[in-house]
């Protein structure tokens, strides 16, 4: 079984004070930590599960810089096989949409029987790439996967939905599946595993290699446009909630109803 | 904006609570004189349930075949197909849920429906303009769509109130279907229950966590309860597992699991850095601790001074309340 | 790297243990758990293929607190098979997730719990301390430590230590967010690579300021620097060992009387690991009004509380009574008021254990430099 994972290197914003930069529709990464997205982590874990229980071959793929090397590197330490990194100062200020169309050109050029990608990017968080992705591929697909059985060219699906309940589906192969984190549990990846690998070649390959015309990148083949960035009002240290037994359980209803308190 | 189409999720036989949630939003945006229109993919022995949208959307589409019962998305979007030029309207709400998520983007990239997603909030003013959050919450983005002449945005649950929805007198406008095609690429087969007890708390998206201050074994029911009401699970600091008062799967920390729901509400936890270690990426941190000065509090994003046998079961009762017991999801 | 490829048993000499069984029975946690470090020594001699350790997690029970070294009648290093073992399964990546965690952030974050590189130093702020950057050669460095930097519990131990040595007119600096974790659970959990890494990192900013003396908070990061980090030129102090010296040179007295009994609980990577064991003593007998009790198991046959090796991030598979519990019950016993000791993860382990056992309103656990402070008679922070 030959599969594609699409990994996106993402910064780690849990533990940094973010800063908007000049522009305003971006942050600034400088000191910032990047990694690779969480959930492209079980994806390529999950990947790595299917072939060593049915064999293949696994290409992770990335959109972005040199910097993406990395997380490549990981990957292939990880136990993928080969590591395409796609780049190009026309795919800038593309949206969920327009990295599908940049995704769907490489891949059709790639033997696949399965593409994973995660559910969404722990940065941007859209949660939009692998199914546009596979729309555009004319692929089945599944979101939201959080268990993966194969029997032959038939894959039997769980996908998490609200309230602990789950749903069981059936794919035909070749399909497309974005992983939910808890699907597997990542195996490390020890820093001489990352040495091991680190003279592995890495192809790359730009828009005119993947026969993608400027118009159809970046922003002008985007459907949507970041305008501006800016900080949610939050206090230091939390906000006492005073008041009567009634006025604060009132309050907090209220705070669950907006922050998703209430599944 | 005039026109604004709400997808009607549902699911085993329950309207969604998001449905009622983007058709507030819709009325608000349309305004008076403006439209909102109800989309209904279902069987038709689900039309009953269409009772409860059809007071609340100017005009109801529904296309009822009997292969629709449950979520396919491939047969969804043949049937979307049918009926999507009928379907006058310039924006289209669906839900950020697991549905929306396996569906939107598919119809957006089909039809190049220019599309944004996880909105917390919607300006029409000229353009559209979304308000989504990134970074885990921490920078909120305004997203502008690009000129068209239908846009579509999924809609964060309970980013919008559900209550006091404006009651028009709608049409509903049936339509038979017969979807065509071989499907079976991608087929439904059943809804699993999460087995009881079985519970992993790193998947929640909503955690209700106990310390010490729970004082005893017995009073676990207590928090249990309060979870129950918000489709959470309960977790536990270290001394709690200890004591064996829940399972040690439950244990929040360094040495225990690392989780990060939506939201953290810490009952009768000091907040020791090995605890902190383990929950500080939660989306919303609520602490209800005794003491003010607590370390908790220095990391909750908004806190109650007070005993928590107080204030829990006060809580809990105020969101039965709110979930009319029964008519909603679970 | 080498060092890899070759069998554990050709590696650590294995083949010449004659199964006394002595390492086991000093062994801290094999009351409690299924580790008998005498049979993974056989196991690992007569087995062909290793990985059916790989799902044995009493394996990561192993505080390596090097009792079994101490007691090894052929001079072996049973504990080294162990983390031999752990070396074997971080390369395959079949880890605990909780030890994946600790990895990963001393990784990306050069600290096991993944803090802020940046929020570091947050604790010296409004204290003073040089830059040891900006220091000329031949100086002291206080080389702070991960606990020490970001746990507000043992931020108060960094806080006293620094009052300790103002107090005694010492000049020093700090790499302050420069610093890097020492490595030393990083490597006792198995991870060689990373290791290797920080103490690269670390090493570049020695490098740059050649520091005469380092003087660490923990025992931990003592031991890494002084016996694992190749090439290192400077000395290499434990706290309690550079104040001890300060005590000599005159140039620190306690004089402010601390009317307390008191027992002292020697940290593994300090006594039995490096022989400090006078020292710690020394320093607190030397304050007036401290009246000292030893423990019954103290120096080499000290208690371990579980601490090391990895532990802080692993609770290993013993259902059993924890050691730090046993040793606050010993020293309620022996009613003293307050276990002194000078290591950040005993600090933690033995204040947990007060909590645990409910035990808050009888016994303190304070370390050595915060005894240090009062017997100075300066104010002791306690809130972290
Ligand atoms: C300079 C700059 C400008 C930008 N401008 C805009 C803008 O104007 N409008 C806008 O909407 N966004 C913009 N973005 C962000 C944008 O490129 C997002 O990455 C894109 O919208 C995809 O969304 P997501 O990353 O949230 O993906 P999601 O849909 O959340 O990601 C799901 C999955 O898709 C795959 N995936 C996502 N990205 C990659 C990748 N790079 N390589 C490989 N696989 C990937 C992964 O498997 C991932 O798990 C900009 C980014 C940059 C750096
Ligand atoms: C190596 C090691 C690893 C550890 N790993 C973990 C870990 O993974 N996870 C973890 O949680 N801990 C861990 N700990 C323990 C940690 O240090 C703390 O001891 C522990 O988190 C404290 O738990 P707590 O907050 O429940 O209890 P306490 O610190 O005792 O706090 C109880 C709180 O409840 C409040 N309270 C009491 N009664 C009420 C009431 N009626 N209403 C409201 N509030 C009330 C009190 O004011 C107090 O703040 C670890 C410790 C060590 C040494
Ligand atoms: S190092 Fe200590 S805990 Fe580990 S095996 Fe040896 S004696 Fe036991
Ligand atoms: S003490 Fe040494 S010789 Fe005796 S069993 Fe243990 S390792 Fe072997």
């Amino acid at each position: 079984m030959d599969i594609i994972v699409c990994i996106k290197r993402v910064p780690e914003t849990a533990e940094a004070d973010l800063v908007i930069d000049a522009s305003k529709k971006a942050i600034d990464t400088d000191g910032l930590v990047f990694s690779i997205n969480e959930w492209d982590n079980y994806a390529v874990e999950a990947a790595i599960q299917l072939k060593e229980s049915v064999g293949g071959t696994i290409t992770v793929i990335s959109v972005g810089p040199e910097e993406n090397n990395e997380v490549l590197r990981r990957a292939l330490a990880m136990g993928a096989d080969e590591a395409l990194r796609l780049t190009d100062p026309a795919f800038e200020g593309s949206d969920a949409y327009a990295m599908a169309k940049i995704l769907a050109a490489a891949v059709k050029d790639i033997p696949h029987d399965l593409i994973l990608t995660g559910v969404q990017a722990d940065d941007d968080g859209f949660g939009a790439v692998g199914v546009a992705l596979a729309q555009m591929l004319g692929l089945p697909y599944a979101a939201l996967v959080t268990d993966i059985q194969l029997d032959g060219e038939t894959l039997t699906v769980h996908r998490e939905l609200e309230g602990g309940l789950e749903e069981v589906d059936t794919l035909k192969l070749p399909a497309l599946l974005t992983i939910q984190t808890g699907i597997n549990e990542p195996r490390y990846v020890s820093i001489m595993g990352i040495r091991r690998v680190a003279r592995k070649e890495i192809g790359v390959k730009g828009a005119g290699d993947l026969g993608l015309s400027e118009e159809a990148v970046g922003a002008k083949g985007s459907l949507s446009r970041i305008e501006e960035l800016f900080f949610p009002p939050v206090g230091e240290g939390a906000e006492i909630i005073e008041g009567t037994m009634d006025e604060k359980t009132e309050a907090l209803v209220k705070i669950l109803k907006e922050r998703g308190g209430i599944a | 904006m005039e026109k604004i189409a709400v997808w009607v999720e549902h699911r085993q036989n329950e309207i969604r609570d998001i449905t009622f949630e983007m058709l507030g939003k819709a009325h608000q945006l349309v305004g008076d004189g403006g439209q909102v229109i109800a989309l209904f993919l279902g069987d038709p022995s689900q039309k009953g349930l269409l009772d409860k949208i059809t007071p609340h959307a100017h005009r109801t589409v529904a296309y009822l075949d009997s292969n629709l019962k449950d979520f396919e998305p491939l047969r969804y979007q043949a049937a979307f197909a049918d009926i999507f030029e009928k379907v006058d309207c310039q924006l289209i709400l669906m839900g950020q849920t697991a549905f929306g998520m396996d569906f939107a983007p598919a119809v957006a990239a089909r039809w190049e429906i220019p599309f944004t997603t996880d909105i917390v909030d919607v300006e029409v003013d000229g353009g559209l303009i979304a308000v989504r959050q990134m970074y885990s919450g921490k920078v909120s983005a305004k997203v502008s769509l690009k000129e068209a002449d239908k846009m579509l945005c999924t809609v964060r649950a309970g980013a919008f109130p559900a209550e006091d929805l404006p009651t028009v007198s709608g049409e509903v406008q049936e339509i038979t279907g017969a979807v065509e095609g071989d499907f079976s690429a991608r087929a439904f087969v059943e809804y699993l229950e999460a087995a009881v007890g079985d519970v992993d708390i790193t998947q929640a998206d909503v955690i209700v966590s106990v310390g010490r201050g729970i004082k005893d074994a017995d009073n676990i029911p207590v928090a249990q309860e309060l979870a129950d009401a918000l489709g959470g699970v309960v977790a536990c600091s270290r001394p709690v597992a200890d004591k064996k008062w829940l399972p040690k799967e439950r244990q929040v920390g360094t040495s225990g699991k690392t989780v990060k729901p939506k939201v953290y509400i810490a009952l009768g936890i000091s907040g020791a850095f090995q605890h902190q270690a383990g929950m500080k990426n939660a989306g919303t941190i609520i602490a209800v601790n005794k003491d003010p000065k607590a370390p908790i509090f220095g990391i909750a994003h908004y806190g109650i001074v007070d005993d928590l046998f107080k204030v829990v079961p006060a809580l809990t009762e105020k969101v039965k309340e709110l979930r009319g017991w029964g008519n909603s999801d679970k | 790297m080498e060092e890899l490829q070759q069998p554990l048993p050709e590696r650590l000499d294995l083949f010449t243990c004659i199964q006394c069984g002595k390492c086991t029975g000093g062994c801290p946690v094999s009351i409690k758990s299924p580790l008998n470090i005498r049979r993974v020594i056989r196991e690992t001699v007569v087995r062909e293929d290793l990985h059916g350790f790989f799902s044995r997690l009493e394996i990561w029970d192993c505080t390596t607190c090097s009792t079994c070294a101490i007691r090894c009648p052929r001079g072996l290093k049973p504990v080294d098979a162990i983390i031999g073992l752990r070396e074997m399964m971080v390369e395959e990546g079949r880890i605990e997730k909780t030890i994946i965690d600790a990895l990963d952030g001393a990784y990306k974050y050069g600290n096991p719990w993944g803090r802020a590189k940046n929020k570091r130093a947050e604790w010296a702020q409004d204290l003073d301390i040089q830059n040891a950057l900006e220091m000329d050669p031949g100086q002291i460095l206080y080389f702070v430590c991960c606990a020490a930097s970001y746990d507000p519990r043992v931020q108060v131990v960094a806080k006293t230590l620094v009052t300790v040595l103002k107090a005694a007119g010492v000049s020093f600096g700090i790499l302050g967010n420069k610093e890097v974790c020492c490595g030393s659970e990083i490597r006792r959990m198995g991870e060689v690579g990373l290791f290797e890494m920080l103490m690269e990192e670390n090493m570049k900013n020695f490098g740059k300021i050649e520091p005469a003396t380092i003087v660490t908070t923990s025992p931990h990061c003592m031991n890494a620097l002084k016996n694992e980090y190749e090439g290192l030129g400077s000395e290499v102090l434990h706290y309690s060992q550079f104040v001890r010296r300060l005590m000599d040179e005159g140039k620190l007295a306690f004089e402010t009387e601390v009317p307390m009994k008191v027992t002292y609980h020697d940290p593994c990577y300090l006594g039995k690991q490096n022989g400090v064991f006078d020292e710690p003593r020394e320093i607190l007998t030397s304050i007036p009004g401290i009246e000292f009790i030893e423990f019954g198991r103290c120096r080499e046959n000290s208690l371990c509380c579980e601490g090391g090796g990895g532990r802080m991030w692993m609770e290993g598979t013993n259902q059993g009574k924890r050691l730090s519990e046993v040793r606050v019950e010993d020293a309620l016993e022996m009613g003293v008021e307050a276990i002194i000791t000078a290591c950040p993860f005993c600090l933690l382990t033995l204040e947990d254990a007060v909590k645990t056992t409910g035990n808050e309103e009888k016994i303190k656990i304070i370390d050595l430099m915060e005894l240090a402070v009062m017997g100075l008679g300066k104010t002791l922070e306690t809130e972290g």
